[in-house]
């Protein structure tokens, strides 16, 4: 029991001024019928020491992507998280804290949403920007809700097969409670179809949710899927990479109405999914439905300026069952760590950083398409990630070579795309050197001499 | 001693050309970048960020902490929040490369140990909740409502059943009729009788065959076990309905009683609150659910399973719903609620309930003379005060009262929730706080209590800012900063 202070003596003390007679005696209101009659079968406590050796065999087991040579994207990646970030964010003060419903005791937090919220505005292009949400996916959810609503058109929403396959499973999770229709267009070249795209959008769509670079790692056609969405009275609501920010054109200079995004790039780590780091921003007209936590910048009564949690009648605990969102918390201490991801890296850095994954995987597509066994999967443009095809039909081997040698060299996409089962997603971060993508090659190379050997003896 | 130079904006503490971070130089062959993308997609300027040495940022920052109050520095007695010390080791476990720098979709083969941990934690949640079908997907306890009401909904579905309502109690977080609304139900509050139970004469007459779920926390949010809970569930199970269990509050209950075995199909856990994470300036929690043996099949994809000693992914699961949430879930904060249970174990668990427990019973005996508890004399591991007498003889309110104990170095407890009860304060202090702390606490109360009014009216005093102006910010929104 490390974390309790009542010693026997103590707790006699506290039950006699109770009036209680045990501890037992406290638990009188459960009727006996219901109490657990056993102790639970769990494993026996742990001290420190122990729960340090369990836990470092436990880690020992798992190859962390992050320590080897990590070529794997889809959403989450291995970006660089400066020392900076983990400091701060390390920090009681920040970290053992919670939502700033006493704004006098909680300067830090509001000040550093409002910065939060500013930064994310700056880097998307638009308006407005909330506290964060749990994740890219569940914010592009709130996204089109939020269309759904504003447009009041609430049964039909249009995406691709270019969006993030778990985000789109998401949305469809969550319409089949709402007697809403996600119609998903093709991508088969790796970009929308704006031909199936501008056929589906019609007077009932409440918008486009499009994802740029999109999963495949390609850049989309923003403009044009806009107005195909604008000149039916859809909105566009956009997935974006935050990184991608630094060299591409931001969402609201395209036309997006909403943008969400997968925080995580921005100072997060790996940690097999999550906890991450949602990030929705909109035009200022919606921001009354945008659902989450606010904070506004006011004066207190002696017209200092501070920072409260605001516009909260849009809130559950406020609101109920009328609410913009059953959403309560926000993530924001990775809200904090994007905060000052953005403030140690600057625009230079960010535009630095983004070019570095630009020319890095450009440079890694030339060295892996150099087998003729692979080609890039799709011609449009990419930005950090891309597909590879592999003619034989096979990237099992590839991955095996490539994990043998410390290298997790891509996502393959048979999971969710049938067609793509010959294909591998691979993304090339800031991180990876040249020895690396040069070591990554190799296990392609590799894998095209053995294959090749493998059929003169067959 | 406050530095308010560094705790200006970010954006006013900018200069141009200033900057942090330095990138390695690239070590491949450069091309130019209208060779590699389109120009009509390529910014001519990076994002208008502010530009920052380090040293400025780490200044900054570091001076905004110290204006927050946290559980590291403060009592913190939060109700419903469960602000419980957050261990250190924990941070360090969680914090193993191992442990933190793998990818969501490396091959399952490298992640044997992550996958035996959250098998084990799945195993361990069904056994502290009696409901063996779990999922760790759910990002926060509202997401585990959702996801729980998306299951029942499923369930039904399958059945053939159409049912349109889910009931809450009118004490319930406000979290429950939203996710409600969210999935597609109607809600129907039931009324809670003077003693703060369920008023079963209401549940009765609200209880027919369209209510798919009723929703209750029990403890409840007044702190009080409700001794009806098996009488609940045996009326709605017999109309056909499910039971869901807010478990906001199982820092009460673990090896005491278990949802499961006192009628509840479906609950989440805020492993936030009650297994000890950091909860972080307002997040990240984690919200898994529990669902009983017939609902297993409808959670969302994928569980973890183990097959001949190999942990795996289970992907074929054609009754799921789906998935609430992109990779597999909020696995920092699972992890850290791994190693508390670990930490516990069996018998820990159950002495934490009973610290709380107690904890929460002194400190209400020793305040009732002044802040009466209108439920009565005894609670679980919170208590709801209400500060009506004093508003009524003294013109002193609970938010007088929170404001106040700021001054004296402590955080407020929730001030007007439940709604059922006026002016009220509800008290969480959690089984981390010494008897010293709950008796300098109480005393603080006195004395605050025999302060002239008007020098609470105006509280606090002592922090750096005092009474925002919330409904300036409300009517005119300042969201972001832009430049004079």
């Amino acid at each position: 029991m490390p974390y309790t202070f009542n010693t026997d003596e103590e707790q006699s003390e506290m039950l006699g001024a109770i009036g209680a007679a045990s501890l037992d005696d406290l638990f009188a209101c459960i009727p006996p019928s219901l109490r657990l009659d056993r102790p639970l079968e769990l494993p026996v406590a742990l001290s420190e020491i122990e729960l340090a050796q369990h836990m470092s065999r436990l880690a020992g087991i798992n190859v962390p992507a992050g320590e080897r040579s990590c070529f794997l994207g889809g959403g989450s990646y291995d970006h660089f998280v400066p020392a900076v970030v983990d400091a701060i964010a390390g920090r009681g003060e920040f970290f053992t804290s919670y939502t700033p419903y006493q704004p006098e005791v909680s300067q830090g937090n509001l000040q550093a949403t409002f910065e939060y919220q500013t930064l994310i505005c700056q880097l998307t292009g638009m308006d407005v920007s909330n506290a964060s949400l749990y994740d890219g996916g569940s914010a592009a959810v709130e996204a089109v809700l939020l269309c759904m609503s504003v447009t009041k058109r609430p049964r039909k929403v249009v995406t691709a097969a270019s969006v993030h396959p778990e985000y789109r499973k998401i949305i469809e999770t969550y319409f089949s409670q709402l007697d809403a229709e996600l119609v998903t267009v093709g991508a088969a070249d790796g970009t929308v179809s704006l031909e199936a795209l501008a056929a589906a959008v019609d007077d009932e769509t409440a918008c486009v949710l499009l994802q740029h670079p999109n999963f495949f790692g390609s850049l989309e056609d923003v403009e044009a899927i806009a107005k195909i969405a604008h000149d039916r009275g859809a909105l566009l609501a956009m997935s974006v990479d935050p990184i991608s920010l630094g060299l591409l054109k931001r969402p609201g200079e395209l036309g997006a109405d909403v943008v969400v995004a997968e925080g995580q790039a921005l100072g997060t780590p790996m940690q097999y999914g999550g906890p991450y780091l949602g990030i929705m921003a909109c035009r200022e007209k919606f921001v009354r439905r945008l659902p989450g936590r606010i904070a506004g910048q006011t004066v207190d009564r002696r017209d200092r300026r501070c920072w409260v949690l605001t516009l909260q009648t849009r809130e559950q605990h406020i609101r109920r069952d009328k609410s913009t969102s059953n959403i309560c918390t926000n993530q924001g201490l990775f809200a904090l760590r994007a905060a000052i991801y953005l403030a140690a890296l600057g625009p230079q850095g960010l535009r630095e950083t983004a070019d570095l994954c630009l020319q890095k995987s450009h440079y890694a597509i030339d060295q892996i398409t150099a087998a003729e066994r692979f080609e890039l999967a799709f011609a449009a443009p990419t930005f950090k990630e891309f597909v590879i095809r592999d003619r034989s039909g096979q990237v099992d081997d590839v991955l095996s070579t490539a994990l043998d040698a410390g290298i997790l060299a891509g996502v393959p996409l048979g999971r969710w795309y049938p067609e793509l089962a010959d294909c591998l997603l691979i993304a090339v971060t800031e991180k990876r050197t040249r020895r690396e993508i040069d070591a990554l090659a190799d296990c392609f190379t590799r894998a095209t001499s053995a294959a090749s050997v493998a059929r003169m003896s067959g | 001693m406050r530095n308010t130079l560094a705790t200006k904006l970010l954006f006013e503490l900018s200069q141009p050309g200033r900057r942090g971070a330095r990138l390695p130089v690239c070590d491949v062959p450069v091309r130019p970048v209208d060779a590699l993308l389109p120009a009509a997609a390529v910014a001519d300027e990076p994002p208008p960020l502010p530009e920052l040495a380090e040293p400025d940022v780490v200044r900054h920052f570091s001076n905004l902490s110290t204006l927050n109050m946290s559980v590291d520095t403060h009592f913190y007695p939060l109700g419903s929040c469960t602000m419980k010390y957050n261990p250190k080791r924990n941070e360090r476990m969680a914090s193993l490369p191992g442990m933190v720098a793998l990818h969501p979709y490396q091959p399952e083969e490298t992640l044997q140990g992550m996958l035996q941990l959250l098998y084990e934690l799945q195993q361990m949640l069904g056994e502290i909740s009696g409901l063996p079908g779990v999922s760790l997907q759910p990002a926060a306890g509202a997401h585990g409502e959702l996801t729980a009401l998306m299951v029942a909904a499923a369930h039904f579905k399958e059945l053939g059943e159409i049912r349109t309502k889910v009931l809450t109690p009118d004490s319930a977080h406000g979290t429950n009729p939203a996710s409600a609304s969210m999935a597609g139900f109607q809600t129907v509050t039931v009324k809670s009788t003077s003693a703060g139970l369920v008023d079963m004469a209401d549940l009765r007459a609200k209880l027919d065959d369209d209510v798919a779920v009723f929703m209750i926390t029990n403890p409840n949010t007044l702190g009080i076990f409700d001794d009806q809970v098996a009488e609940i569930a045996d009326l709605v199970h017999k109309q056909g309905g499910l039971i869901y269990l807010d478990g906001a509050n199982m820092n009460a209950i673990m090896g005491i009683t278990r949802p499961g075995d006192f009628g509840a199909d479906m609950m989440h856990f805020n492993p936030h609150k009650t297994f000890s994470g950091p909860h972080g300036g307002g997040g990240p929690g984690a919200g898994p659910i529990c669902v009983s043996a017939k609902l297993e099949p409808y959670l969302p994809t994928p569980v973890v399973g183990m097959c001949e000693d190999r942990y795996t992914l289970e992907w074929d699961r054609p009754k799921s719903i789906g998935r609430v949430r992109s990779f597999f879930g909020n696995v920092g904060v699972l992890v850290r609620a791994y190693c508390y249970i670990l930490t516990h174990g069996p018998d820990g668990l159950r002495r934490v309930s009973e610290n709380a427990v107690l904890n929460a019973n002194y400190l209400l005996s020793r305040v009732k003379h002044i802040l009466p508890v209108p439920q009565g004399e005894r609670c679980m591991h919170e208590f709801v005060a209400s500060a009506s007498r004093l508003k009524k003889e003294k013109s002193v309110t609970a938010m007088h009262l929170a404001k106040r104990l700021l001054d004296y170095g402590y955080h407020a407890p929730t001030v007007y929730f439940p709604l059922t009860v006026p002016e009220a304060m509800m008290i969480e202090p959690t089984e981390t706080e010494s008897k010293e702390t709950l008796d300098a606490f109480a005393e603080t109360l006195f004395r605050i209590t025999d302060e002239p009014a008007e020098l609470l009216h105006d509280a606090p005093h002592s922090t750096t800012i005092s009474r925002p102006d919330e409904v300036r910010a409300a009517r005119n929104p300042v969201l972001k900063w832009t430049s004079a």
